[in-house]
């Protein structure tokens, strides 16, 4: 049996997404201090929390 | 996609990634203490340092020069600077005819004019700058290093290509974890590099543009300031020169607001021939980068322009920061190291993954 082929929304959507938060991070900690030095590093930190996830729940 | 676009790609992937893999993983092993420069040296260097009158009127900034230069005979004054957190004033000069770039540092404590300690790095963590910087070889390994981050730029995008063929079958982040191990440290290399792709693209592009820093600014004072002493003809000789200190005053007058960062002698790289460049810098994380230079006549003391910073010269202020991760606190930091750690996993599984591929049979 083949599986269908995913399209580009479904290969590229989490790993588009993950891209903006971390350069919204990347960018928003170097325009603002104090709480946006949390927000950025949160943004940031998506890219890992994505990690974890995946090992977390797709590992198989 | 077609599979001779899928092999070209291939292709790119593949040499990119190969020839820079030794220095991007010096890069980065380096670069993981590098992050916590600050912290590492508080640690290691334990120096209590008091100045001689807390309470007391500072030197003027043409007495500390003075004193400084009289240590150093026949030296001519190249830079000042300031520290940030105590009132010493940071002298460099040379010995015209001494050999180039033979620099004498001297840290002066304003309150009295005595030397102070000077605030420099552990020797360990020097070490790992110098080599991170330019491997010991100066600009031509700056330059090399800067070709093994464009290497990385096109190992990226071509990754960014390869990525949809591989996972046209595989929802996001799948680890087919039971498979063999090639097929295992595949899915976690696409997974690494898909999740971290942000910063790596920005930590390489902003390492690149680190790497032209040299050349940026000889170009700048080449062409931007080279304007600004088309009206001069003979140098400022050190003896004709106005008061500093009323040329960093007027200076400031100039730019309301801002931090003097340092001031640039006559004839150093910073400045022309004929100005004291007096440097500030905004106090937000974003202009605290961004070094705006006032040109002060060296012979009459007046105000000669404040010169605008070229984009470029932005550029490679903005790249500093982005690629050290040291303008968000600690918490950015420790996201720097582990996507720097993430970075060195994709790095060595890339290499797994080309020693392990099957042989074609003949």
């Amino acid at each position: 049996m083949s599986r269908k082929d995913l399209g580009p929304r479904a290969i590229f959507g989490v790993p588009a997404l993950v891209f903006g938060l971390s350069l919204c991070g990347l960018i928003g900690a170097l325009l603002e201090d104090g709480l946006w030095d949390w927000i950025g590093a949160a943004l940031l930190g998506s890219s890992l929390l994505a990690l974890a996830w995946a090992i977390g729940a797709r590992r198989r | 996609m077609q599979t001779r676009t899928i092999r070209a790609w291939t292709w790119v992937h593949k040499w990119s990634s190969l020839i820079s893999t030794i220095f991007l993983l010096m890069l980065c092993v380096t670069g993981l203490p590098l992050v916590f420069t600050h912290e590492i040296d508080e640690v290691l260097l334990h120096q209590q340092w008091e100045p001689a009158r807390s309470d007391g009127e500072k030197l003027n900034l043409d007495q500390v020069l003075e004193m400084a230069l009289s240590r150093h005979p026949g030296d001519v004054a190249v830079f000042m600077s300031f520290d940030e957190d105590r009132p010493v004033v940071n002298v460099t000069s040379i010995d015209p005819g001494g050999p180039a770039g033979a620099y004498n540092f001297q840290p002066i404590d304003q309150t009295s004019g005595e030397p102070a300690p000077p605030v420099a790095g552990h020797p360990a963590m020097e070490f790992l700058l110098q080599l991170h910087t330019d491997m010991f070889l100066g600009l031509p390994g700056m330059l090399f290093l800067g070709l093994m981050g464009l290497l990385l730029v096109a190992a990226l995008v071509s990754g960014v290509v390869l990525y949809a063929p591989f996972m046209r079958r595989l929802p996001f982040g799948t680890v087919r974890a039971s498979k063999a191990a090639r097929t295992r440290w595949l899915d976690y290399h696409n997974l690494l590099g898909a999740v971290t792709l942000a910063w790596v693209l920005v930590v390489g592009l902003t390492g690149v543009v680190n790497t032209l820093a040299t050349p940026i600014i000889a170009y700048w004072k080449d062409t931007a300031l080279a304007e600004l002493t088309a009206a001069y003809d003979i140098p400022v000789a050190a003896g004709e020169r106005a008061s500093l200190d009323a040329a960093v005053k007027r200076a400031q007058a100039a730019l309301p607001g801002m931090k003097l960062q340092f001031v640039a002698f006559p004839g150093s790289t910073y400045s022309t021939d004929h100005h004291y460049a007096v440097f500030f810098h905004g106090d937000t994380p974003l202009t605290t980068h961004l070094t705006t230079p006032a040109l002060i006549d060296a012979r009459t003391g007046e105000l000669a322009a404040v010169a605008s910073v070229p984009w470029y010269v932005k550029t490679l202020s903005l790249s500093q920061p982005l690629h050290f991760g040291d303008y968000g606190g600690l918490p950015l930091k420790i996201l720097w190291a582990l996507l720097d750690l993430a970075t060195i996993v994709i790095l060595i599984s890339g290499l797994y993954l080309w020693l392990a591929k099957p042989k074609k049979k003949p």
